[in-house]
């Protein structure tokens, strides 16, 4: 999938990938890779600042640990991020269920 | 808990470090921004390495996996450049917030001290003020309502207000600038009028308070024209 028209929702989608729990970066990534069947697979350099951008705005909170000897940063949905993840939400499914009564064909009634 | 310059790790393979070393010289901004960004990237590659690794990949074809999957060095620095410069952005406005008002009561405990006497009048009616007052003044008070409105937007579009202003990395940089120059304005206004006032009469200053009040703005003046031109540079670097 191209990644313009991912674009202007990678923002939902990374918020959603840590509604389960916080995340590290690479795992954002491949649960994106996952859950999308391999359809999003983006240059995986592009999460890091995104998520850097999301942390600034308030809606997650990054934070450092050190797991077996190697230093993470770890991502968590903040309640202010978790509200947004909602009103994302919303907003997309009013959006696809348009256009997809615009796209999809309708069987048309029989008529005699 | 934030990470300053992160020491490579014993182990990482070559090539991930001199890769990071590439993105590290191609990031914009301050030094400290850096290695929190360059200790995360390497933490991520490593993730993505050892995937490669357990996939049953060889050392050097996994390291050369992970490295693909992250992309070109230079691309991935200016992936940053947005963040960068709003970082840098925001440092600059809250200082300006911050020590404005603290040289601006400065130099009111300077005027105060030295034989100024402060009236309910402008300030170049006030018995004693320097000539050139009724030029500098306006200048200096213009330079003030500028420095702290853009200093104030700054702030809020590089925080929470982020959320709402997507897409327009240029503004915080050029909104912090112009703060930035409004307070250089300020400061060199005010150091023109200690000079007239020290040209015509001396001794009409208090020595202790007026140096101190000045030692604070030259401070500031000094750091600000570095800030001002970190914001401009970072905003370059964006494409």
């Amino acid at each position: 999938m191209r990644a313009e028209t991912l674009k202007g929702h990678l923002d939902g989608m990374l918020l959603a990938s840590l509604e389960a729990g916080p995340r590290h970066g690479y795992a954002i990534m491949e649960a994106l890779r996952a859950g999308s069947g391999g359809q999003f697979d983006l240059p995986t350099g592009t999460i890091y600042p995104a998520l850097r951008r999301l942390e600034r705005a308030g809606l997650v909170q990054g934070t450092w640990s050190e797991v077996g000897g190697r230093r993470r940063r770890a991502y968590e949905l903040t309640p202010a991020g978790r509200r947004m993840l909602d009103a994302e939400r919303g907003l997309w499914r009013e959006f696809s269920a348009a256009v997809t009564a615009l796209l999809e064909p309708e069987p048309r009634p029989v008529t005699s | 808990m934030t990470a300053g310059a992160a020491p490579p790790r014993p182990g990482t393979p070559q090539a991930i470090e001199s890769y990071l070393a590439q993105v590290a010289g191609a990031l914009p901004g301050a030094a400290r921004s850096r290695g929190d960004i360059v200790a995360e990237l390497r933490s991520g590659l490593l993730d993505a390495f050892d995937a490669y690794r357990s996939a049953g990949l060889t050392e050097d074809k996994a390291a050369e996996a992970a490295l693909r999957e992250f992309g070109h060095p230079r691309q991935l620095a200016s992936a940053f450049g947005p963040e960068l410069a709003a970082r840098q952005s925001r440092r600059v406005a809250l200082t300006l917030v911050a020590t404005g008002p603290l040289i601006g009561l400065l130099w009111a405990a300077a005027a105060a001290a030295s034989n100024i006497s402060i009236r309910h009048a402008p300030p170049w009616q006030w018995p004693g003020a320097p000539a050139g007052s009724r030029v500098a003044f306006p200048l200096a008070a213009a330079a003030i309502a500028i420095t702290v409105w853009t200093a104030l937007f700054t702030v809020a579009a590089t925080g929470r207000l982020a959320r709402w202003l997507p897409g327009r990395p240029r503004l915080a940089p050029t909104a912090a600038a112009t703060a930035g120059f409004g307070a250089m304005t300020a400061d060199v206004t005010v150091f023109a009028l200690l000079a007239s006032q020290l040209l015509t009469a001396p001794g009409t200053l208090a020595p202790a308070p007026v140096a101190a009040a000045a030692a604070a703005s030259l401070v500031r003046l000094t750091l600000t024209r570095r800030a001002t031109r970190r914001c401009l540079a970072a905003r370059a670097a964006l494409i």
